[in-house]
């Protein structure tokens, strides 16, 4: 159940941040354009009562036209819930890292960065995480191929110094 | 030969090191015996679920939801099918959601006694691991009898479980948790009373609340550093309202109170058991479910308390019978973290206790 007051909160931040809000299976979402990502955290971190102060889980989404970063907002204080939607362009990927707000970001825009290629604007580190360094392509992008069984019992050689 | 002082240096710990319980590695940064860094290098289990998903219905990828956390399987289940069934809006009978309790708060201890059992065996004791191991034994041989399978029990479906459980396995969990007030006992009086436990796990690794919450760490490790949260209260799930149990917290923030805690937690999960095995009415265990298992298009986000922290199900549903995006935000993913940002100043030794004390488990980490 979505409290009155984080529905009135939200809505003003949605009217800041030209977002859209909607509501779907009783958690409250706002959708963003990339430039106004980190505006909208910190105003959703800083709501008075009912602040949403812990990222839960951030994760990127492949919509075919463009990107998205999902923020999904909690607070260890209190009931209230927030998806923050950002959108990304498909052809330029870059959002700004909220890293700065939440330390603990890190190894999250790591995998999507990994993933879908995202490029967090203001990482201290953005590697791959799980896949390694020289892996070509974004295997969570809806365009990647699979490559066949032949080619995957392939070895992948050593590079010098490796 | 003349010593100069001291030089710093990196040497790989892992991925197959006995303390790094399962493929991970860390590049240690060294001045002497005093560790500057760690870096975490994970990925080595990876097998990429979340893609996996994507090309199979919703009731295939079931018991790949087993293989995330694979020393508590039913609980990560629990999470998946529960986000499935919010989306369709499906009411489950009673005795299923009884059946998933007693599945998931076992699976929780046996977690946590394997987290005891090779912090113990970290520190070279192997006798407290031999006490765990042959308690958890009997957790397992319950879900070997209902569903054959002894640490991924693939038992869930969307919708209920897969059938109802067999007639000694009442009386066998009965006789379980009549021994639990020895077992606990003598987790105590050989691990957490032990001396060189004591000495080599008190005041270290010192996780300060303010940083845990700027981390996002979740579950036990989060109530060890003073905060009381358990997504079990503060966000009930499946019937757990019903329940009388607390939210253990312990303020120490080292790494004595993240392994005594997963104590307590046992203690709190068969305070659980007990009341599920008095209340469990009869009846059916599986809901009328379509056949086919097709959620209308949207969003859901469903949390669990898994053992090892907070477990996260996003799942975006095109309206048809395949995923159109799984996302799984694992608790020691997120919580791996932790061991970069406070191991600075602590020597080899300690950080075998800290990793420990983190309790991770690298199928989870690594999905």
């Amino acid at each position: 159940m979505v409290s009155d007051v984080l529905r009135a909160r939200v809505g003003d931040l949605a009217a800041r941040v030209k977002g859209e809000v909607e509501e779907s299976l009783g958690v409250l979402e706002l959708t963003v354009n990339y430039p106004e990502a980190i505006e909208t955290l910190i105003g959703a971190r800083n709501f008075a009562d009912v602040p949403c102060d812990f990222l839960h889980d951030l994760c990127g989404m492949d919509l075919e036209d463009h990107f998205e970063v999902v923020y999904q907002l909690s607070s260890l204080r209190g009931p209230q819930r927030l998806r923050i939607i950002a959108r990304v362009e498909r052809d330029n990927p870059v959002i700004d890292s909220a890293t700065r707000i939440w330390k603990g970001a890190d190894f999250l825009e790591r995998e999507a960065f990994d993933m879908f290629g995202i490029q967090f604007r203001g990482h201290p580190n953005l590697k791959r995480i799980y896949l390694w360094d020289d892996f070509e392509g974004y295997p969570m992008r809806k365009d990647y191929v699979v490559e066949s069984h032949e080619q995957r019992a392939i070895m992948r050689v050593r590079k010098e110094g490796e | 030969m003349t010593i100069e002082g001291t030089q710093e240096y990196s040497i790989n710990m892992g991925p197959q090191h006995p303390s790094t319980h399962g493929v991970f590695r860390m590049v240690v940064h060294l001045d002497g015996e005093v560790v500057t860094g760690v870096e975490p290098k994970i990925g080595y289990l990876h097998r990429g679920l979340e893609k996996m998903a994507e090309s199979r219905t919703y009731t295939q990828f079931i018991p790949y939801t087993d293989r995330l956390d694979y020393l508590a399987g039913p609980h990560n289940s629990l999470g998946y099918v529960q986000a499935v069934e919010k989306m369709m809006g499906i009411e489950l009978p009673e005795r299923a959601e009884y059946l998933r309790v007693i599945f998931a708060e076992l699976g929780r201890i046996a977690s946590h006694l394997v987290m005891i059992a090779s912090g113990s065996l970290d520190i070279c004791g192997w006798t407290p691991w031999s006490y765990c191991f042959r308690d958890r034994e009997r957790i397992l041989d319950l879900f070997e009898m209902t569903a054959g399978n002894r640490m991924t029990p693939n038992y869930f479906r969307i919708g209920g479980v897969s059938h109802d459980v067999p007639d000694e396995f009442m009386p066998a969990l009965k006789s379980f948790l009549d021994d639990m007030p020895e077992m606990l006992e003598e987790y105590q009086g050989i691990f957490f009373g032990n001396e060189i436990v004591q000495s080599r796990m008190k005041s270290v690794g010192i996780l300060p609340k303010e940083l845990a919450e700027n981390l996002l760490i979740t579950g036990a490790n989060l109530r060890a550093s003073g905060v009381q949260y358990d997504v079990r209260k503060a966000e009930p799930y499946s019937i757990y309202d019903r329940f009388d149990f607390n939210v253990p917290v312990l303020y120490g923030c080292d790494t004595y109170d993240r392994h005594f805690i997963r104590l307590l937690e046992i203690q709190e999960s068969s305070k659980i058991l007990r009341q599920a095995l008095k209340d469990i009415p009869d009846g059916p265990v599986m809901a009328k479910v379509p056949k086919v298992i097709k959620p209308p298009a949207g969003k859901v986000y469903h949390r669990v308390e898994n053992p090892k922290g907070e477990m996260g199900w996003y799942i975006v549903s095109n309206g048809t019978t395949k995923p159109a995006r799984v996302r799984i935000r694992t608790g020691a993913f997120v919580n791996v973290q932790m061991l970069s940002a406070i191991i600075a100043g602590w020597k080899i030794q300690d950080l075998v206790t800290i990793f420990a004390s983190m309790d991770l488990v690298l199928g989870e980490v690594d999905k």
